[in-house]
């Protein structure tokens, strides 16, 4: 009997998942309309899911599967960025759309989900393939895995995943019993916590830059690189999110996970191959290589913000504080700066400088790699600008790569300027970018999990950034401390001014 | 008797170039972008319809971007060579920045053809990787700078494909069976399916007209190369659609215990598997998504190079 299928062209072919079925709890969410079904959609425009994919929607709000249909045709037509709408496409992608209403909390749900699922199988041919996607509050998470369990669906005829969203716990602690919880029912290999950063098209693109290109590795080192700005700026604040950010900030929201993974992409060492193990494994050991900071140097390595009142163009900006659900005097930082070291022998002695706010002039997530002068000055101080070289990666918006270096000015003289060279993700590649859910929610019905967060790799993280956190929140902090639609607070600036650096102001 | 030179072209070029940045800074643009991943040599015929090649090239470039040089005979008369020099910009959605590509067109009598390719040399970009599409079955043999020739056997014998050559060769012949090839795989992803592949005895392939396209034996070749045990059959079939028939109608592998059947009716494609069909969307395939997917393929495929020996072996049983 065959084992492999002897007509796959993986040249030719585009990447098609098997068949499945995936389970969304929280299917009335927002990420659930905004996200996952457009991303959905798409991949089955794209010809990427078999003709019987499934999905079953699970959430408390009673409706028919038709009534859950109709909500999620009205949201893929809402949310889907660059996808024509297609009558066909969509009558056939939604004979497989399914819902269960129920409590999380009550085991009954979980029959209902069996027997559907069991249902499924036999009409829609998945094979026994299931895919569970937690969109829910982060404490339902293990409830969850431990009903799935209770009732047997984390087992069965085919292969059983589960996708969790962000936050990981809200300590080292919290993220080891979470993880242990999830590993009751589901284990290592099964558990795919997803980052959605990690799927953008251009921090994958870091890799292939890296390991791809046979010129840029010799010099990504400490012996060629200044320091490494790495920035996750947004121009909204917390908009309807206040209660959900009074427990977050920014630290936890974007550093610990979001820019931390953004970081070791860009600083570990080529993997053995581009497996997902491997490349995990150098993620891993490149977050364990970030120094853990003692109180005494988070005070003038880190720096937390919160933003105040502000103008921009005319408009006037509410203060944080002033946002609705947060606390009038409340200690959340909108904004964190940190400057961390990474104790190997690549990088040691180089600042990587983070930052991340709310309410910031614009929203772009770019790294800049600054690197060393020329060692030996031959043209005279006034013969021009000496912008150091810079090569810089923009995540968001306009992603792309730029190089930055000095050129000569046209005419008599020697007269220097820096230039730009440009490669523009977007354009330079006339092709649509898939978004960061299509790709990572095909990576997981493949059984990729390149790009997804490992256990080890949330603990590392959490080892850095928990000290951060305990000192600033035994700490008063003076909020707040930078007005809507500024650079930050000014002591950031004075942190890098500690070491003879200053932002960029991309 | 017209000539022409490269140098010339390469300055023209350039202050195509210059003109093109002035008017951005003019405009308060943020300038121009250069793009070029390869050159393009078109070659082909002056009755080929041109608005119909200028909109293919110009979809392809956003994703290709290329130095694109169309070569165009004109036919018999005096030995003549002419150019024109030309640039295809595109702005990019939400970006302020103009995206540019080169054009070159070169018009050649047939008796100039031999004076092609030492215009051509000079003019393809240093270090990319040149690939030559003959959209006229004449070109063939003419082909040496090229990485890579993409021809279109649906126009001539498949026998013109034998022998050994220095390029990597693509066929458009064969791009048309992507999906085909692409759905049937997907088939056989299902478990119970490809535990029931090894029963397969027979594969029909139906095809326009009275004997069998290059695509067809593509298939038939291509089939058999994975399942060896198999007997290929080619029957003519029966094309009611409203728009041209395609080079392929229809496909039915068929054992103890399985039938699958793919075929292909206007836009759809309809799936049979023991007995139960399937009409999923497949719209006809242009010029332009046959070319961007040969266009991404800069090095050997080895399953086409398989298969069009397969495929020989298949169409010409006598041939050695």
């Amino acid at each position: 009997m065959p084992t492999e299928n002897p007509f796959q062209d993986p040249l030719r072919f585009e990447r098609q998942a098997p068949e499945c079925a995936a389970v969304i709890f929280g299917a009335n969410g927002d990420l659930t309309k905004r996200k996952l079904l457009p991303a959905l959609y798409r991949l089955a425009y794209d010809r990427r899911l078999t003709a019987g994919f499934a999905v079953v929607g699970i959430s408390r709000t009673p409706m028919t599967d038709d009534q859950f249909r109709q909500k999620m045709l009205e949201a893929v037509k809402e949310f889907s960025e660059d996808t024509n709408f297609d009558e066909n496409v969509w009558r056939a992608f939604a004979t497989g759309l399914f819902y269960v209403a129920g409590d999380i909390a009550d085991p009954a749900l979980y029959q209902r989900l069996a027997a559907k699922l069991n249902e499924i199988e036999s009409s829609r041919h998945t094979g026994g393939n299931v895919l569970f996607y937690l969109s829910t509050q982060p404490s339902q998470y293990a409830p969850i895995a431990q009903s799935l369990g209770a009732a047997g669906l984390a087992k069965g005829n085919g292969w059983r995943r589960l996708i969790v969203e962000k936050p990981f716990g809200h300590d080292l602690a919290s993220a080891r019993e979470l993880s242990d919880r999830l590993h009751e029912h589901f284990d290592e290999s099964s558990v795919y916590r997803i980052d959605h950063y990690l799927g953008k098209e251009t921090v994958q693109n870091i890799l292939a830059f890296r390991f791809g290109n046979g010129i840029f590795e010799p010099l990504w080192n400490r012996r060629y690189i200044n320091h490494i700005q790495i920035t996750g700026a947004e121009s909204i604040g917390v908009e309807d999110r206040g209660a959900y950010y009074e427990e977050a900030g920014a630290l936890d929201d974007m550093i610990q996970n979001h820019l931390l993974q953004v970081m070791a992409t860009i600083a570990m060492e080529p993997s053995a191959s581009f497996r997902a193990t491997s490349v995990r494994d150098e993620r891993s050991k490149l977050l364990r290589s970030i120094r853990p900071m003692k109180p005494d140097e988070i005070r003038v390595n880190t720096v937390a913000g919160q933003y105040g009142a502000g103008n921009v163009g005319g408009k006037q900006l509410s203060g944080y504080r002033q946002e609705a659900k947060v606390a009038p005097d409340s200690q959340t930082d909108t904004y964190a700066a940190v400057t961390f070291f990474v104790e190997n022998w690549r990088w040691a002695g180089v600042p990587f400088y983070i930052r991340t706010g709310k309410r910031l002039p614009k929203r772009v997530t770019e790294i800049a790699i600054q690197f060393n002068p020329a060692p030996l000055t031959i043209f005279d101080e006034d013969d021009g600008d000496r912008a150091p070289n810079l090569l810089v990666v923009r995540i968001q918006p306009d992603e792309g790569i730029s190089l930055k270096f000095l050129s000569k000015r046209p005419g008599s003289g020697m007269n220097l300027r820096p230039v730009s060279m440009d490669f523009n993700y977007g354009s330079s590649f006339g092709e649509r970018s898939p978004s960061a859910y299509e790709t990572l929610l095909l990576d997981a019905i493949i059984g990729d999990a390149t790009l997804y967060t490992r256990q080890d790799m949330v603990e590392a993280s959490w080892a850095v950034v928990e000290p951060i956190q305990n000192e600033w929140r035994s700490t008063k902090l003076d909020f707040p401390n930078y007005p809507a639609g500024s650079w930050g607070p000014a002591a950031a600036d004075e942190m890098l001014a500690r070491r003879g650096h200053t932002w960029r102001r991309p | 008797m017209g000539t022409v030179a490269p140098e010339k072209i390469l300055r023209e070029l350039a202050d195509l170039w210059l003109s093109v940045g002035k008017r951005g800074q003019n405009d308060d643009a943020s300038g121009v972008l250069r793009a070029c991943t390869m050159t393009l040599v078109v070659l082909t015929e002056a009755g080929d319809e041109s608005g119909t090649l200028g909109e293919t090239i110009a979809a392809l470039m956003p994703e290709h971007p290329a130095r694109t040089i169309i070569i165009r005979l004109t036919g018999a008369g005096e030995r003549t060579l002419a150019e024109r020099v030309y640039q295809q910009c595109w702005m990019p959605f939400g970006q302020r920045r103009q995206i540019c590509c080169e054009q070159i067109e070169i018009t050649a009598s047939d008796d100039a053809v031999a004076d092609l390719p030492p215009v051509v040399l000079p003019l393809v970009v240093a270090d990319l990787p040149v690939i030559v599409w003959c959209r006229s079955p004449r070109f063939v043999d003419h082909l040496e700078v090229a990485h890579k020739v993409i021809v279109d056997s649906a126009a001539f014998p498949l026998n013109r494909l034998a022998g050994t050559r220095d390029y990597i060769l693509g066929d458009l012949a064969w791009t048309r069976l992507t999906r085909w090839r692409q759905m049937l795989a997907q088939i056989f992803e299902n478990r119970e399916n490809l535990a029931a592949l090894d029963r397969v005895a027979t594969v029909t392939i139906q095809h326009p007209g009275g004997s069998p396209t290059s695509s067809a034996f593509y298939l038939g070749a291509w089939v058999k190369d994975c399942l060896p045990q198999v007997e290929v059959k080619f029957v003519p079939g029966t094309w009611t659609g409203k728009a041209e028939a395609p080079l392929v109608i229809g496909i039915v592998l068929e054992g103890e215990g399985i039938s699958v059947e793919l075929a292909r009716w206007e836009d759809r494609m309809v799936t049979t598997i023991n007995g139960l069909a399937q009409c999923v969307n497949l719209p006809l395939v242009t010029e332009y998504n046959l070319m961007r997917e040969e266009l991404a393929i800069v090095r050997h495929d080895p399953v086409f190079e398989k298969t069009l020996a397969s495929a020989l072996r298949l169409a010409y049983p006598k041939d050695k």
